[in-house]
């Protein structure tokens, strides 16, 4: 008898050895540092969520939604406690919010299970430090662990999903989806992991090392297919410390931030340029007019130049040319590459204050 | 072989030495260090994946276009409308077309692989059905240079370019006889843009796909890779990514963006289209030139022949019913366009047809569009294989 409950006790202890796995160290790491968010379901929306806790004190960084406007937001940690998340900040235009995990105050039970209220918060929370820099390039493998489809019930830990770093990218110009929601620099992953609940997961390298957040869920009115992709660590740690540093009621000066940021980009009547103003619809960016002396004429533009890109990224529209002239910092130099006749040239031009 | 690309070989030798190493660990079930092994095994993938996108790079060239026109579906012409150029228009309509939604193609930057030495570069014809003004490529080593499309093939959704260059890298490729299902795919493209190409990695989930043209693989291909290599750990090229469907059109295969069913054509299939291509000779779909009478729904019954079209010239007329394509039955609709998708105009079928209970063969050899007479606009044609008549085709 003896005998067997010993060799019951080594195969015990042998087990989790050979369960283990080369994404174990990642997974053992995340999971502590992901929550499972429960709200209202509004319309379409979803009641429930996934976040990321980014501090000692429990701050929880998530993607903004309806659910983040709930009366009750409530968070569920690994260990299955339960807390109210109070909305520190939010920003419309990043479509992300900061949420604080807060008293474990009584309330209505959790809709998803019998997660224990926990029973005073701890002093510290397990957290992923924004700050830190992590190496990523395109292959890498990700790990992505949230609450999709919310069938992590009560404690159960979140889902875990795997694949591969894709590239660092702006999806808005290269898929034409409707409605995208989020317009920064955006991580492909090519795990599948555009689904209810999954946006605010963490996504992981393999070492456990935040990478970034699974934004909104984006799916192609034309394929029907859905958009992997997370919101990069470095956008994240600027609206963190933005979200901190603000007023949490102080919702206007996102606002004021951002109107301030509009002004003084570069437009091509600064430059010395006129673009092309015929046709309709989609007007290819001719230059229509350079006027003398002007940084454009500086520069070497001419009439009926073809602009084929601003600052690397290739234009198609006199609109997309303002757009990307307004994406640039006054001040700056920019480069123009266009097309001259059969030849292409490169203009490298500075750019005036406007008056 | 340069000498850099042979130290990148080596590099991609040992690394793959390792994983070899760390796979042997891994098997050994009671080793205590199995985790760690695995780690390893993960670690050492992901580094091969890393050494295959740095070696392939110096492969493979950004494609950019400048203006060309949204694919005729968008475009609303009254005449068209009226039902002036009723075949053109309705092929090229794209599969998913919800209702308000209007399809419009991605004019991001797009790839191609270099394919010989004097500056012929392949890619996907799919990244030119906007037919756009101007088409420049983007070299390794910095050069933007203005490319001439040459000619493409709009049913294996090849395109052939070529720039001033001389002494441009050739990568290699895999045998196609060599392809294995279950082996690693990394897929690399330049279309999000960036320094480096994109990754998204898969295995090869099955061999002779679309009539024997293409490889299939779970690697997520989209226009972001599309005209890029799907490529094996050692950096070779399997095939060159695009977009496929078992439907004709041009813009077939959209609908399996990053779905995890894509598909690439392996060298053998591309020499063979590039053979033509070089000549200035595209690829078109082909055409029968007939309608098939939407009245009847047990067979295929010929209902309007073109003046001219090749089933003319084989001395079809209205009424006759098709039994069968180069020896397969044809009980709808759908089966017609299964046989025929992948096969372009100018080549030869041998049709089975029955004239008054009379069964006689057919050589035809399928045309273009553009050398069809024209057909009056008719209803679909049933098709039980498609639950929503959203495939029009009017052969």
């Amino acid at each position: 008898m003896t005998d067997v409950l010993s060799l019951l006790l080594t195969l015990l202890t042998l087990t989790p050895a050979l369960d283990d796995h080369g994404f174990q160290r990642a997974i053992d790491t995340t999971l502590p540092r992901v929550v499972k968010l429960y709200g209202l379901r509004v319309g379409l929306e979803a009641g429930y969520g996934s976040g990321v806790i980014v501090s000692p004190e429990g701050h929880v960084l998530t993607v903004y939604s309806l659910l983040i406007d709930a009366r009750n937001v409530r968070a569920v940690t690994a260990d299955g406690s339960t807390y109210d998340a109070e909305v520190v900040f939010r920003d419309m235009e990043r479509q992300l919010a900061l949420l604080r995990l807060a008293n474990p105050a009584a309330g209505p039970p959790d809709p998803a299970g019998q997660a224990a209220r926990a029973e005073s918060p701890p002093t510290s929370f397990p957290c992923f430090d924004l700050a830190e820099e992590v190496e990523l390039l395109p292959g890498d493998w990700i790990l992505a662990a949230g609450n999709a489809f919310k069938v992590a019930e009560g404690d159960e830990p979140v889902s875990i999903a795997h694949g591969v770093f894709s590239a660092r990218t702006r999806l808005d110009a290269r898929r034409r989806v409707r409605d995208f929601p989020y317009h920064g620099d955006v991580l492909v992953i090519d795990a599948i992991t555009s689904n209810p609940g999954a946006p605010g997961s963490a996504v992981v390298n393999l070492d456990g090392r935040f990478i970034g957040m699974i934004g909104r869920e984006v799916v192609s009115n034309l394929t029907h297919t859905h958009f992997n992709y997370a919101i990069p660590r470095d956008v994240l740690l600027r609206f963190y410390q933005t979200a901190i540093s603000a007023d949490a009621a102080d919702a206007a000066l996102a606002t004021t931030a951002g109107t301030t940021m509009e002004a003084g980009h570069p437009t091509p009547q600064d430059l010395g340029f006129r673009l092309s103003a015929v046709g309709y619809k989609r007007v290819l960016p001719f230059v229509e007019f350079v006027r003398i002396g002007s940084p454009a004429q500086i520069a070497g533009m001419r009439k009926d130049d073809l602009i084929l890109s601003v600052n690397g990224r290739s234009v198609a529209t006199v609109e997309e040319v303002e757009q990307r002239l307004k994406a640039a910092q006054p001040g700056d130099p920019l480069t123009l590459v266009l097309r001259r006749d059969r030849n292409i040239v490169t203009a490298n031009v500075t750019t005036e204050t406007p008056q | 072989m340069t000498t850099r690309s042979a130290a990148s070989c080596l590099c991609l030798t040992a690394a793959f030495w390792i994983l070899a190493g760390a796979t042997s660990m891994a098997t050994r079930g009671d080793n205590p260090r199995g985790p760690q092994a695995d780690f390893e095994l993960l670690q050492a993938t992901q580094e091969v994946v890393r050494n295959v996108a740095a070696q392939m790079k110096q492969y493979l060239v950004r494609i950019e276009t400048v203006g060309g026109a949204q694919p005729p579906e968008q475009i609303v012409d009254p005449e068209d409308e009226e039902g002036e150029q009723p075949r053109k228009r309705r092929s090229q309509r794209p599969f998913v077309d919800t209702p308000g939604s209007s399809f419009e193609i991605a004019d991001g930057p797009t790839t191609g692989i270099i394919y010989s030495p004097d500056g012929y570069i392949i890619a996907s014809s799919f990244n030119f059905v906007r037919e756009p003004l101007l088409i420049t490529v983007l070299l390794p080593d910095g050069r933007r240079l203005a490319a001439e499309l040459i000619a493409r093939d709009q049913v294996r959704k090849l395109a052939l370019l070529k720039v001033d260059a001389t002494g441009l890298p050739v990568p290699t490729w895999v045998d196609p006889r060599e392809i294995r299902v279950g082996q690693r795919a990394i897929a690399l493209g330049l279309g999000f843009g960036g320094d480096r190409p994109s990754v998204t990695l898969g295995i090869v989930s099955a061999l002779h796909r679309m009539r024997g043209n293409a490889f299939q693989t779970d690697a997520k291909l989209s226009p972001a890779n599309y005209g890029g290599p799907v490529c094996d750990i050692d950096g070779h090229i399997l095939g060159i990514a695009v977009p496929m469907a078992q439907r004709p059109g041009e813009l077939a295969g959209v609908e399996f963006y990053d779905s995890g069913i894509g598909f690439a054509l392996p060298r053998s299939r591309v020499d063979e289209i590039v053979e033509v291509l070089k000549t200035g000779r595209s690829f078109y779909r082909g055409w029968l030139g007939i309608q098939i009478d939407p009245g009847v729904q047990d067979g295929l019954v010929v209902f309007k022949v073109a003046n001219p079209s090749p089933m003319q010239e084989a001395g079809v007329v209205p009424g006759d019913r098709i039994v069968a394509i180069n020896g397969e039955p044809i009980r709808h609709f759908g089966d017609m366009v299964k046989a025929l998708y992948m096969i372009p105009a100018g080549e030869q079928v041998t049709l089975q047809l029955e004239s008054d209970g009379r069964e006689f063969n057919a050589a035809v050899t399928l045309a273009a569009a553009h050398e069809l007479g024209d057909l009056p606009d008719v209803a679909e044609p049933f098709d039980p294989s498609v639950p929503k008549p959203d495939t029009d085709e009017d052969e």
